[in-house]
């Protein structure tokens, strides 16, 4: 009775502070609130979906069995199979799961007001984003960790199966492009961050040689060694840049350049071994991922900033905002991905980590977990953007065919949107950050990165610009760690894809089939890395809608496997657990495609776009923001290709529901026939493993821990 | 719990998640499940791996 009582009280607390802190954030107009309020709002609502929501799912949908070994028990060969401890996988899935997406699209979306993003960051997540986590984990756990791509070719069909394939390669081309993108804006003519980054490669290599030859086998010291190098690489770019001499010169790159070095660096990324780059790389960003983000909270914790946006800015309604177009629905949902529902993570959820969970309860932890942790990186991110002033936050996010490049017309063309910012604020708030310009610095880094400074600078009394850059250099860093590992991944997809058809060049091995493969990978992405850097318009302005649609859309065949596989277990009255978000999402990603088709404006419609510029180009006529005939060629070519792609997404969706709408009218008929509905499930094998099913143990389960020590097994 | 209890936790994670324990548990799974088996040594081991994370890339999210 007493903990009972206890319990009870604990949870109305929470359920108090969360709703009051909703009630703040939600209610109170015309006075700068503090951040503090968003945070609890957000961490009280985790706690207490975690506890009922994500509980009920695991007891009552998914009905998970502790009794059942797991593929990492049956199948324990040491190497991909294994049962790890569940803090420890928690510690892998999630640094697999988070990268710069969480922190890239809250920043965007920020244009519409704080108030939009967060509430479908936190709502998103608990009814959306970590149940597709948990579910898909669930479920390629049962399979004895099939992929995604398996799940949806053996559950729903041929069709649905090469239709979840192409989903996955072009997300993976559109996701890289957009990354390089960010990258690239980041670190255009900054001598600083540029040679900060390029200093990453040597480090690199050198503890990929230390590791392979010298100390096998010890990553903490390697990893050691290579944070102290990059801390000194920061603070080398700074004394680069204030030599002001050959050496800046060479590090000062335009986007082109840029772009053009991050092509031929994802190829050599793709065709060299990973001891040497990738494996090194991989390390060194996922110490300074985790190490920044706890970082970033200690900053807001103690700090506890106040937020300059607006709750919620005309933008969200006219549509007409400049950082990226249309309305607040749906375009919110298809910026803000990850942090909220991002369809990346079924690859993830579906890969090695359910070859490592130990117990089938682990599934809440770190399915659902993981992903609620991530929400909150993507809270932080909404902040940091919101603590800015929100005039210099649009002089930083507007494309350059907006802001034009100088203080003087970028302050007049944020005084145009209804925001004040006076040059002399503009020219101060680089020469703080020891910048040339932040004016059209697009894709959301060094905006965070500027947010991340002003508190940093704020909880330790100085140094903005040292802070400035570190912020650039590890967005950068675990971005082209993306990059890196991303291209690789597309390469096998393709050579396995490609080798049905020619053998050799399914073989792994074969170094003109590699070098083949990679060239085609790195093309695809690289074609959208280069027309999004010379898009008059602004590429992230064409094309971040596109790879939000394009994770929205993998996000929809990973809920309709899971929705698909419930249904087949013959939980129909539960389906609606994974349906409803499905068919939120379907609403989501079909509206947006449709208006990114078909819409009669220009500013938001790729083919109205597409006919508005061909027509004044045919006519002689240079409309703006386009200078010359030739950047009238490029934006109808871009918006020809985008409204293409923006269509085939959508058709992609159509075509994988109705593929599993048939299996379902099919399974349900059959289970009304009683006809037997076959599973794909592994055979049921007793469990001989005992562990704990949350990241802490309960004082019952150490006891049952402890006896187990004591009888030797 | 001490600090000391502390650190020797935070020790232990870090050895774990970043895969430092991954041969010490070859070494045994080796000799529980194959007895007469030989042992790779720690260069062999981790050479291994790390050529089997050439043919097995992990994707990274967003």
């Amino acid at each position: 009775m007493g903990s009972r009582a206890r319990s009870i009280a604990i949870w109305s607390v929470v359920a108090l502070v969360g709703a009051v802190a909703w009630g703040v954030v939600a209610l109170v107009r015309g006075e700068e609130i503090s951040a503090a309020w968003l945070v609890a709002a957000a961490l009280g609502s985790y706690a207490i979906a975690y506890r009922f929501y994500a509980r009920f799912i695991v007891r009552r949908v998914l009905e998970v069995d502790d009794r059942r070994a797991t593929p990492a028990e049956r199948l324990d060969n040491g190497v991909d199979y294994q049962p790890t401890d569940r803090r420890v996988l928690f510690g892998h899935h999630f640094a697999a799961i988070a990268g710069a997406g969480p922190l890239v699209g809250p920043v965007l979306a920020a244009q519409m007001g704080y108030l939009p993003g967060t509430i479908w960051i936190v709502v998103g997540v608990i009814f959306a984003g970590a149940v597709q986590d948990m579910t898909i984990l669930f479920f390629s756990m049962r399979r004895d960790g099939k992929s995604l791509g398996q799940m949806a070719r053996e559950e729903i069909g041929p069709v649905g199966g090469v239709a979840a394939l192409l989903a996955v390669f072009s997300i993976m081309v559109i996701l890289l492009a957009v990354l390089a993108l960010v990258v690239v804006n980041a670190l255009a003519d900054s001598p600083w961050g540029t040679f900060s980054i390029a200093m990453t490669i040597p480090i690199a290599f050198l503890m990929g040689f230390y590791l392979r030859v010298i100390r096998p086998g010890r990553v903490i010291e390697t990893t050691a060694i290579g944070v102290a190098l990059l801390l000194l690489a920061i603070v080398g770019g700074g004394i680069v840049e204030e030599s002001g001499g050959a050496l800046a010169d060479a590090f000062t790159l335009d986007p082109e350049t840029l772009a053009f070095c991050l092509i031929a660096y994802g190829f050599a990324a793709s065709v060299l071994p990973v001891w040497m780059l990738l494996a090194p790389r991989d390390y060194l960003s996922t110490f300074m991922k985790i190490g920044t983000i706890v970082l970033l909270a200690i900053g807001i914790l103690v700090t506890l900033p106040v937020l300059q946006n607006e709750p919620v800015t005309k933008f969200a309604s006219s549509g007409e905002g400049p950082v990226f177009a249309g309305s607040l629905f749906p375009f919110v949902f298809i910026t803000i991905a990850c942090g909220a529902l991002s369809g990346f993570h079924s690859l993830i959820a579906s890969g090695t980590t359910p070859k490592m969970i130990q117990k089938e309860s682990q599934v809440r932890t770190i399915g659902y977990g993981a992903m609620l942790m991530e929400s909150f990186v993507a809270v932080m991110a909404i902040i940091a953007a919101s603590i800015l002033e929100p005039g210099l936050y649009y002089a930083v996010n507007a494309p350059a065919g907006v802001v034009g490049d100088s203080v003087q017309s970028a302050s007049q063309a944020v005084n145009e949107l209804g925001f004040a910012i006076s040059p002399e604020a503009l020219q101060r708030a680089a020469a703080e950050v020891e910048e040339e310009s932040i004016i059209a610095r697009t894709g959301g880094a060094p905006t965070l990165a500027l947010g991340m400074a002003e508190i940093f600078a704020g909880a330790t009394g100085g140094a903005k610009a040292f802070w400035y850059h570190f912020a650039i250099m590890f967005e950068a860093l675990f971005i082209l760690t993306t990059v890196d590992a991303g291209t690789r991944v597309g390469r096998f997809m393709l050579q396995d894809t490609l080798g049905n058809v020619w053998k050799p060049i399914g073989r792994v091995s074969w170094k003109p089939g590699v070098y083949l493969t990679s060239a085609i990978v790195v093309a695809a992405w690289g074609y959208f890395l280069y027309a999004g850097v010379t898009d008059p318009l602004g590429g992230i302005n064409q094309l971040f809608p596109l790879f939000g649609i394009a994770n929205q859309l993998l996000a929809a065949v990973a809920l309709t496997v899971a929705t698909t596989l419930l249904i087949k277990a013959g939980k129909l009255k539960w389906a609606w657990v994974t349906a409803v978000p499905l068919a939120f999402d379907l609403a989501v990603t079909l509206t947006a495609s449709y208006q990114k088709v078909f819409s009669g404006n220009p500013r938001l419609g790729f083919f109205a776009q597409r006919d508005a510029f061909s027509d004044a180009r045919d006519q002689g006529e240079v409309l703006a923001p386009a200078q010359t005939a030739a950047d009238m060629d490029k934006v109808v070519t871009n918006s020809t290709v985008d409204g293409i792609l923006a269509a085939l997404f959508a058709v992609l969706i159509i075509v994988v529901v109705l593929d599993a709408a048939r299996v379902w009218v099919r399974t349900i008929r059959a289970q009304r026939a009683a006809r037997p509905v076959t599973t794909t499930e592994a055979e049921f094998v007793e469990s001989e493993l005992f562990a704990p099913a949350g990241l802490i143990a309960t004082p019952a389960e150490r006891e049952r821990e402890r006896e187990l020590v004591g009888a030797g097994s | 719990m001490t600090v000391r209890d502390a650190l020797r936790g935070v020790a232990w994670y870090l050895r774990e998640v970043s895969g430092e324990t991954g041969y010490e548990r070859y070494v045994a799974h080796v000799r529980r499940e194959h007895p007469d088996a030989a042992v790779m040594s720690r260069r062999d081991f981790e050479r291994r791996r790390a050529d089997d994370r050439d043919a097995n890339p992990r994707a990274r999210c967003c």
